[in-house]
């Protein structure tokens, strides 16, 4: 049987505004978190999702209900008690100058270390295994504003590794990075709770992947409602198209992933296969045509040759033929005409 | 094994330590020999050993007025400077320091009521004169020093921008002034010549008795300074962090109030208001060991602090000449430049970078 890291019945959470006045950003939330699992809480901006987090991290009260972390009420713990059972990884990057890698990682023992901060053999060796973790190794002389966005990040998760909490939260950790950072930071906290047994909650706005990597969704609604399911389920059911609905962006659920839809252009019946499919359906359908499998009666046809390494494009419309030698000069004229 | 980066880190920067102590004592010394009347460096070491055979005047102007004097600019330049340190970090915020926060304004209000407001009700109190006067004054600017932070605490805990915080300091700063403008109107003429006396700030006004009170409450804002590296550390990644790492942060916040407020308070108190020195030596400790731990930055802000107001009085005698300049200056002449090109410079200067 899993332990329960976090339990969470009919939660109420939002702002207190002065003494009678509150502002609830969500309530009757009902949640369950296991230990090794990793979760990502996603949901349209402004849903509540920090708010949620920075309750369940008690950088924030409950308005009401009840949060139990490993079997103990979240209100019962003090700040240092709390400190040994949660750390955090917040959206906004650190201004710190003049700290190295090494001395920004070791501020995770602050719960462990005595009063003049005192680092042991112990507290490096745990420094060290949480830099080795983040794939950081080598870089502990570093200066931390020299480093690239991503790798700050990976810094910082190093720092709330070097806690040793049972539960680690991060509040979009990928949110001020490039491509490759986000995939790099999702494939990391993945690794993290699938290899290292670690509890991971991240909310995120990287859908595609976090799609790829969680064990589960936490999936707000704008309303604050949350279903916490398997991505896949929350897409067979629907579910995660309702929630994530908006003008002229459609989650594509053949393909797994959003799309933008361009006005109808025209049909066009394909022939060809693989890769070069793949992507010539990919540029027709990002100006508006709706593609068909080849023979399909439609006004225009297209048919990939590829001849020694060399692909090039037939476009007929029965009575011309034109052929292209790569897919911008393809669209540019189907757009011309 | 992996302990050894930083402890090499901190050896190279030992050399510093001893430099530093060096230059402060190179620089009070050169201070106390230097002044309008030329005493022999020969006749000053015989005063300092109490050997007998001295000219009884330049006894009295050595130990009487330039020694407190030396003494009196280091324990300032060092309170000031532990104080801004304290604030750029709590405010997160290079530009925090007492007196472009307005504290500065607050103990001086507090001063002025100490000297014209008391006065109204009773007439008794004449600055110092006695221990008992001095501290008085002292409890006066410190609660006063307390009152604003307290509110800049309330109202600027949330401001991103630095010049923000810079603009709120300057209304506090008014604020108070009109008030004491205030209370000068309404006070007695003599009562206003003692707070007008105080208010152009000098180490030179500071007896042995006065001293009696400053060193302790300084020493005592400076050791529940030394509690706080590890707190100060936290608070560098910002209150949420520290938080969640299990600061204390209302304990904390506490505790650099009454250091700060204790050190800015008692500095204001005895020397008047002095400008800069707070904002500045923090930046020139952080560059100089290019370091933003505060185990370092403590003793390196309390020993630059220190030397910076032994040289900054230094010139303000002129050396060689009669005049003496007030002290404010001095450290406004090289301060405001200075903080100029923290709010002009690039991001990384304005942020605590270095």
């Amino acid at each position: 049987m899993k332990k329960t890291v976090l339990s969470i019945k009919s939660l109420e959470i939002g702002y207190l505004n002065g003494k009678p006045h509150r502002t609830i950003v969500a309530d009757h939330l009902n949640l369950n978190l296991y230990e090794g699992q990793f979760i990502c809480l996603v949901g349209p901006n402004g849903a509540g999702k920090s708010t949620l987090l920075r309750t369940l991290t008690g950088l924030q009260p409950a308005l009401g209900g009840e949060i139990c972390l490993n079997g103990k009420e979240l209100q019962k713990y003090s700040g240092k008690e709390l400190a040994y059972e949660v750390s955090v990884v917040l959206t906004s990057p650190i201004e710190v100058g003049a700290m190295t890698v090494n001395e920004l990682v070791a501020m995770g023992r602050f719960p462990f270390t005595g009063m003049f901060d005192r680092m042991t053999e112990h507290d490096w060796q745990i420094v060290h295994e949480s830099l080795s973790l983040v794939g950081m190794l080598g870089f502990e002389e570093r200066m931390v504003h020299r480093l690239s966005d991503g790798e700050r990040q990976k810094v910082m998760i190093a720092r709330a590794l070097a806690q040793e909490p049972r539960l680690l939260v991060l509040d979009e950790p990928t949110a001020y990075l490039d491509l490759p950072g986000r995939v790099s930071i999702m494939n990391l906290l993945h690794e993290l709770a699938t290899v290292h047994g670690r509890t991971v909650l991240t909310s995120t706005h990287d859908l595609d992947l976090a799609m790829r990597s969680a064990d589960q969704f936490w999936l707000m609604a704008s309303n604050g409602h949350i279903l916490q399911a398997a991505p896949e389920d929350l897409v067979l059911s629907g579910d995660f198209q309702r929630v994530f609905e908006r003008d002229r962006i459609n989650f594509d659920v053949m393909n797994g992933h959003f799309s933008v839809s361009s006005n109808f252009a025209g049909q066009i019946s394909l022939q060809g296969d693989g890769e070069n499919r793949v992507w010539t359906e990919r540029a027709l359908e990002r100006i508006g045509f709706q593609v068909f499998p080849s023979p399909t009666e439609t006004e225009l046809q297209l048919n990939i040759l590829e001849k020694n390494g060399e692909r090039s494009w037939e476009l007929s419309d029965g009575l011309y033929t034109k052929t292209f030698r790569n897919l911008a000069s393809l669209v540019e004229f189907l757009r011309a005409s | 094994m992996q302990a050894e980066p930083i402890a090499s880190k901190q050896k190279a920067n030992n050399w510093l330590f001893w430099i530093l102590p060096a230059v402060l004592f190179l620089v009070a010394a050169l201070n106390l020999f230097l002044g309008s009347v030329r005493i022999p460096m020969g006749e000053i070491f015989k005063i300092l050993f109490g050997q007998p055979g001295v000219k009884d005047s330049w006894v009295y102007i050595v130990l009487n007025y330039r020694l407190p004097k030396i003494i009196t600019a280091g324990l300032a330049g060092a309170a000031l400077s532990a104080a801004g340190l304290q604030m750029q970090t709590m405010f997160r915020n290079p530009l925090a320091d007492p007196f472009i926060l307005g504290i500065n304004s607050g103990a001086s209000l507090g001063v002025a009521l100490a000297i014209m407001g008391v006065g109204m009700a009773g007439g008794l109190f004449i600055p110092s004169l006695t221990a008992l006067g001095s501290f008085g004054l002292v409890v006066a600017a410190s609660i006063g020093a307390a009152i604003v932070m307290g509110l800049i605490l309330l109202v600027g805990r949330k401001v991103q921008k630095p010049t923000t915080l810079l603009i709120l300091g300057l209304m506090f700063g008014h604020a108070t002034g009109a008030l004491v403008s205030l209370l000068i109107s309404f006070s007695a003429p003599e009562k206003v010549k003692a707070y007008s006396m105080w208010s152009f700030g000098s180490f030179t006004s500071v007896t042995w008795t006065e001293l009696s009170v400053m060193i302790p409450v300084v020493l005592f804002a400076i050791i529940l300074l030394a509690l706080m590296p590890k707190g100060l550390n936290a608070l560098l990644l910002g209150e949420d962090y520290a938080k969640s790492m299990g600061l204390n942060i209302k304990q904390m916040r506490l505790m650099i109030l009454i250091s700060s407020s204790l050190l800015a308070g008692v500095v204001t108190a005895f020397c008047g208001p002095i400008g800069f020195i707070g904002v500045a030596v923090p930046h020139i400790a952080r560059n100089m060991f290019k370091t933003a731990n505060h185990k370092t930055l403590i003793p390196a802000v309390l020993l630059i602090g220190a030397i910076v107001a032994v040289t900054a009085d230094m010139i303000a005698q002129m050396p060689g000449s009669q005049y003496i300049l007030p002290i404010n200056v001095v450290t406004s002449f090289f301060g405001a430049p200075f903080v100029l090109w923290v709010v002009l410079g690039k991001k990384g200067r304005s942020t605590f970078n270095v």
